[in-house]
């Protein structure tokens, strides 16, 4: 239990603790009464074992302060039905010679404590207190497990957890309905027992045998029919992670099961979406981009020079029509979660490296050069791997197109505590504060003499943004004007997950 | 002048397909047109072409249909099938690109826009 949680337990705990005493001498009764009414509890008084049993069998105490020697019934004899009755209540003997024997016997027999007679009111309060602190224990103990086991079962998602031996500690009935056991429970059984499909077999293996020093959790979708008495296929993302003791032990597996059937149902509805629109809008397009061609080319008769050039700005913009086109599309499949469920391990130093390489004919041609500054290897980070080389690709390219002639790009990478961390720094043409707020807007476009002659969509910076956020990182930018800026990429690492 | 060979282009875009033809008849190829799989089947069943160059996504019949249909044939699968791909590789996950995972046997993808240039030399590459 959390500190916090501690705190709101006992500030609005409205319970008042119910106290029993049974005792046969009136005197004794009356003192415990006033007391333990004076410390706040809640005080009933039974006159001897019969009418304590009796009480006892209709209610529920937190404590009992009993005496053990009592005509009819004795006190033992009390003790034994209390503890057949309510397990969880606390029985305090008072004994009135105070034999080490009766006390010992009273104990073995499930007392808690004792307080011999004659008894000081300090002496009465601490020994109670110390109870009620041993029951309010005990009820948060069974508060917490009833908060869990009721949460547990509410969710939506299956959850089971197993032990070292594979065995089932617990399994919600929105896991069996998953998994598609009919069992109501499976507490005990051998994962094996009612487990087939060998995924997730594999995968609750594999989480047991993690070492410590590797937190990794292990996702995977299966596709399995018939659960959820759908007709037709489930598909369900599985999760499963170690959990540990102090010392690091692992103890077992939570597995976590979500069902994502629907969402994969949007998913390739909207990626045919994506596609069916993507071919009416680029299929005129490329046509006319095909016929500019064949005019260029001649095909069509002899053209002049005005005309050559007129049809091959027309083919330019056409051209970069059709791109905008693609990055719009991207941006909204990214926007709409749809990249992101694909993740994998991935080695951010290879992108880069390949990146750069990929970008450095375009850079040489203007003169500028591309050099990096990375260690030897960096830790992997859980990325789309398509969208990480879009990320870089994205802003080496600002950087070379914000570059002027000569101009150099320094691309660096580090790992700390924070995570991965990216930089890609130039010597172009800068961004002012102003700008600063705006660039990663879609369709912003930092607009100035120094620009007039730059082309792009305004949506390269908005995508680096959204997979960076959808990957849980961010991306800053820093940048003097007139001598360069510097973009900064944030990726958690995979082990921080 | 039966020495030149034939080549079928199939796209149910007619500017697309007049602009390819204008290429390869420059080039010396002869040109068969049709706008829809259907239409190319009967075209290929009246004059046997050397290469198709097969658009993707066509009414009546695609192009993946019409290939597979021709690859499984033992009169027609030696014709050289180009498939024509308007979709970007940035959509890769949908069926068009894949047709559901199946291997559509094509001889090779060109994707659109088609650069005509390259498209000739893919065209002569297959043709000699």
């Amino acid at each position: 239990m959390t500190e916090t949680e501690t705190d709101i337990h006992t500030e609005y705990n409205p319970y008042k603790s119910k106290i029993l005493v049974v005792d046969d001498e009136a005197r004794i009764r009356d003192a415990c009464k006033i007391v333990l009414e004076g410390c706040g509890y809640d005080v009933c008084l039974a006159v001897n074992g019969v009418d304590g049993l009796q009480r006892i069998q209709e209610e529920h105490y937190d404590i009992i302060l009993l005496d053990l020697m009592m005509p009819e019934l004795s006190g033992f004899d009390v003790l034994a039905q209390v503890k057949s009755l309510h397990p969880d209540t606390v029985v305090i003997v008072i004994t009135g010679y105070a034999t080490l024997e009766h006390s010992v016997d009273a104990m073995k027999k499930g007392a808690f404590d004792f307080i011999p007679k004659p008894f000081t009111p300090e002496h009465l309060r601490v020994t109670v207190a110390k109870a009620i602190e041993y029951t309010n224990a005990l009820r948060d103990i069974a508060d917490s497990r009833s908060r869990m086991r009721t949460m547990i079962n509410r969710l939506s998602d299956g959850v089971m957890c197993t032990n070292q031996d594979n065995r089932v500690v617990l399994a919600n009935p929105t896991f069996l309905r998953m998994i598609g056991c009919p069992a109501a429970s499976v507490k005990g059984r051998d994962i094996h027992t009612f487990i087939d499909n060998a995924v997730l077999l594999d995968m609750i293996h594999q989480s047991l045998e993690t070492p410590e020093s590797e937190f990794a959790e292990r996702t995977q979708e299966i596709t399995v029919s018939g659960a959820n008495n759908l007709s037709g296929e489930t598909v369900l993302s599985l999760r499963c992670s170690p959990f540990r003791d102090r010392s690091g032990r692992n103890l077992g597996v939570i597995t976590v099961v979500h069902d994502i059937t629907t969402l994969k149902q949007m998913d390739r509805m909207k990626s045919e979406f994506v596609s069916t629109v993507s071919h009416e809008i680029r299929s005129p397009m490329n046509s006319v981009l095909m016929q500019l061609q064949v005019l260029l080319d001649g095909l069509a008769g002899d053209i002049t020079e005005k005309q050559r050039e007129i049809l091959t700005r027309a083919s330019d913009k056409i051209e970069s029509l059709a791109r905008m086109a693609s990055e719009l599309l991207d941006l909204a499949r990214i926007e709409s979660g749809l990249i992101s469920q694909e993740r994998e391990k991935v080695d951010m130093l290879e992108i880069i490296k390949d990146q750069a390489a990929f970008h450095l004919p375009g850079a040489t041609a203007k003169s500028v050069e591309i050099v990096l500054e990375v260690p030897p290897c960096l830790p992997p980070v859980l990325a789309n791997r398509r969208n990480m080389e879009e990320v870089l690709s994205n802003l080496i390219t600002n950087a070379v197109k914000y570059s002027p002639d000569g101009g150099r790009i320094t691309i660096s990478a580090s790992s700390g505590t924070e995570g991965l961390s990216i930089q890609i720094q130039d010597t172009g043409i800068g961004i002012s504060a102003e700008d600063k707020d705006k660039i990663f807007q879609r369709f912003y476009r930092v607009k100035n003499d120094k620009t007039r002659y730059i082309t792009g969509t305004g949506l390269g910076l908005a995508i680096v943004r959204s997979i960076l956020e959808a990957h849980g990182g961010r991306v800053e930018v820093k940048s003097d004007p007139g001598k360069g800026s510097t973009f900064s990429v944030f990726l958690p690492l995979l082990n921080a997950a | 002048m039966n020495d030149k060979k034939l080549v079928l282009i199939v796209d149910d875009d007619p500017d697309l397909v007049e602009s390819v033809a204008m290429k390869l008849e420059s080039q010396s190829f002869r040109v068969a047109k049709a706008y829809d799989g259907v239409e190319a089947m009967d075209q290929i069943k009246k004059e046997r072409p050397a290469l198709i160059i097969l658009d993707v996504m066509m009414p009546r019949k695609n192009g993946y249909e019409l290939c597979a249909e021709l690859k499984s044939s033992d009169d027609y699968k030696d014709i050289v099938v180009l498939l024509l791909t308007a979709v970007a590789d940035a959509v890769t996950t949908t069926n068009y690109t894949h047709w559901d995972g199946k291997n559509t046997l094509a001889d090779d993808y060109i994707p659109k826009p088609i650069n005509l240039e390259k498209l000739m030399g893919i065209v002569k590459d297959y043709l000699g």
